[in-house]
């Protein structure tokens, strides 16, 4: 059926329908827990059973010649479904979030002074932001105090404020190198020194050692055997030798690690697709 | 009761922590305001990245995959600013689009900034698609219908009326997406994306490691590696971008931390020949 939002009859309509699917959806929640334990079970089960079953076969049957097959079609409103989902639980968290500090205030539980602040800064940081994003849209009016308002909070407040905390890691990484990388056995030198060659030779002073300090050729005529003079200094450069550790030692492994997890998760899949897993139902 | 005096190699290995913090702060301070340029290697996946985006076309389509929020700023602005220069200086057209929340106003107005420098307009030559709740369902989507899956820019202009988007049906009709991303998405776009779509990749440092082997397969056709990749790129594109401010802070604070290890196991060194006297 296809609606004509264009018109004010095709946008009731379509909020008609949006109201009938919300009473629909919040009929059925009661009407569910009403079912047993079993019941319920079962029902999670099928869904996620049949939900599985159509993106499987989906991605695995045959590709016509339009790169599609005869489920194809269904993928778009099966993700919407999803899209619908995943905004749900972001309106979950919000509510849970707001439930929890709401009632810290209520019951002035211990510290309960930061849950006000965490819900000052989330209904100011909210306001602004959707006002802002209604403003791009031009439904509503942006008048210059939200402007300078929504860049107050965004740009000079929370962008600082992620980024400083993000940096604070390094500090920690610094603090525990220093204590940490300890040549105390064969391993741990072969990774001390492995990180120290590529700590350096990623970073341009790594070549400017190489080119200047150890005067180390910066390149190898094409002509040049492989263990001929030459190719030999010109792969002692630090450079070089970070970039063979990264691709012909690293790459391999990280294959390796990512075939392991790869497997560890089709299975983990199938047991969640098949309801094995413990906590689905 | 008489205490056991330390000694000097005792005390360097039982140093206050915050003594190591303070050295790292004046060091990245020290060396981020030093007028000291040293020229970058351009590592093979950098050229690689760069010599793809020189086979584009001006009219080349391209999906910037924009997913970083503030805490990777330093390391995925320098990367998405640089790219997006590349492709205003190709006059290739392109569209962004943010899985992450804050990457959505970060690299709407990061582009903003550029494209007045360039003169873009925005519908005619690039657009934002805004944020998505899952990647996956976003490629699927947009490969199968992107009008259908996108419906409206960021400011609400239906997609079917964004001239940007003219002759574009679905994902088939780009050329390229380039991944900005602190997080594991690039095996999504792999995976689920139209096989004619090149991708470019643009992580952390900490997570190009693992890239390497889709590198080597050619399911990514080039990358650049944290600010250090943007300053390789910005030496091949001839400008003093973010990432060649940022390389001074990055490559001595690599310097300090090998040489605090190096005294840290001379320290303990010391302190067992000590013992064994």
């Amino acid at each position: 059926m296809l609606i004509d939002m264009g018109t004010t009859g095709g946008r009731v309509l379509m909020a008609l329908i949006v109201l009938g699917f919300f009473v629909l959806a919040f009929g059925l929640i009661p009407l569910l827990q009403t079912l047993p334990p079993q019941g319920r079970r079962a029902l999670i089960a099928i869904v996620t059973f049949l939900a599985g079953l159509f993106f499987a076969t989906e991605f695995f049957l045959p590709l016509t010649e339009d790169d599609k097959n005869f489920l194809t079609p269904g993928v778009v409103p099966a993700q919407r479904v999803l899209q619908v989902i995943g905004s749900l639980a972001l309106g979950l968290g919000t509510y849970g979030l707001i439930r929890l500090h709401l009632r810290n205030v209520v019951q002035k539980r211990g510290q309960w002074g930061y849950s006000v602040v965490l819900m000052l800064a989330f209904l100011t940081m909210a306001t602004f932001s959707i006002w802002n994003t209604l403003a791009e849209k031009k439904l509503v009016a942006q008048p210059e105090f939200q402007k300078r308002g929504f860049t107050l909070l965004f740009d000079y407040t929370l962008v600082q404020l992620d980024a400083s905390m993000f940096s604070i890691i390094a500090f920690y990484i610094y603090s525990a190198a220093f204590r940490a990388f300890r040549v105390r056995s064969i391993e741990a030198s072969i990774l001390m020194f492995t990180a120290i060659v590529v700590m350096l030779g990623i970073v341009p002073l790594g070549a400017y050692l190489s080119d200047h300090l150890l005067g180390l050729p910066t390149q190898v005529s094409p002509e040049a055997h492989p263990f001929s003079l030459e190719s030999i200094l010109y792969s002692l450069r630090l450079t070089e030798i970070a970039s063979w550790l990264l691709n012909q030692l690293n790459a391999p492994v990280q294959r390796a690690i990512e075939f392991g997890v790869g497997i560890g998760g089709l299975a983990m899949a199938i047991r969640l697709w098949l309801s094995l897993e413990r906590g689905i139902t | 009761m008489q205490t056991e005096r330390k000694s000097f190699w005792d005390r360097l290995l039982t140093i206050d922590r915050r003594w190591l913090y303070l050295a790292l702060f004046v060091n990245i301070v020290v060396f981020l305001l030093l007028p000291l340029r040293l020229p970058a290697v351009v590592s093979g996946p950098v050229r690689k990245f760069y010599n793809a985006m020189e086979r584009l076309q001006p009219g080349d389509m391209v999906m910037v995959s924009s997913n970083w929020s503030a805490s990777t700023i330093a390391e995925n602005q320098p990367q998405l600013e640089a790219v997006l220069r590349h492709l205003m200086r190709k006059k290739v057209r392109f569209t962004i689009m943010s899985v992450e929340a804050q990457a959505r106003d970060l690299s709407l107005r990061l582009a903003q900034r550029l494209a007045k420098e360039y003169g873009y307009e925005y519908g005619r030559d690039w657009a934002h698609f805004g944020f998505y709740t899952d990647l996956i369902v976003a490629i699927k989507g947009m490969t199968n219908d992107l009008h259908d899956t996108v419906k409206q820019d960021v400011k609400g202009t239906p997609t079917r009326e964004l001239p940007v988007l003219q002759g574009i049906q679905s994902l088939k009709d780009y050329k390229m997406v380039i991944d900005v991303t602190p997080s594991g998405t690039v095996p999504d776009w792999i995976s689920y994306r139209p096989k004619n779509l090149i991708v470019l990749y643009c992580p952390t440092s900490v997570m190009a490691a693992e890239a390497y082997t889709f590198l080597d397969s050619g399911q990514i056709e080039g990358m650049l590696t944290g600010a250090k990749g943007a300053q390789e790129y910005e030496q091949l594109l001839g400008v003093v971008g973010l990432g060649t401010r940022f390389i001074n802070g990055i490559q001595f604070s690599h310097v300090l931390i090998i040489l605090t290890i190096l005294v840290g196991n001379l320290a303990l060194l010391m302190k067992r020949l000590a013992q064994e006297a």
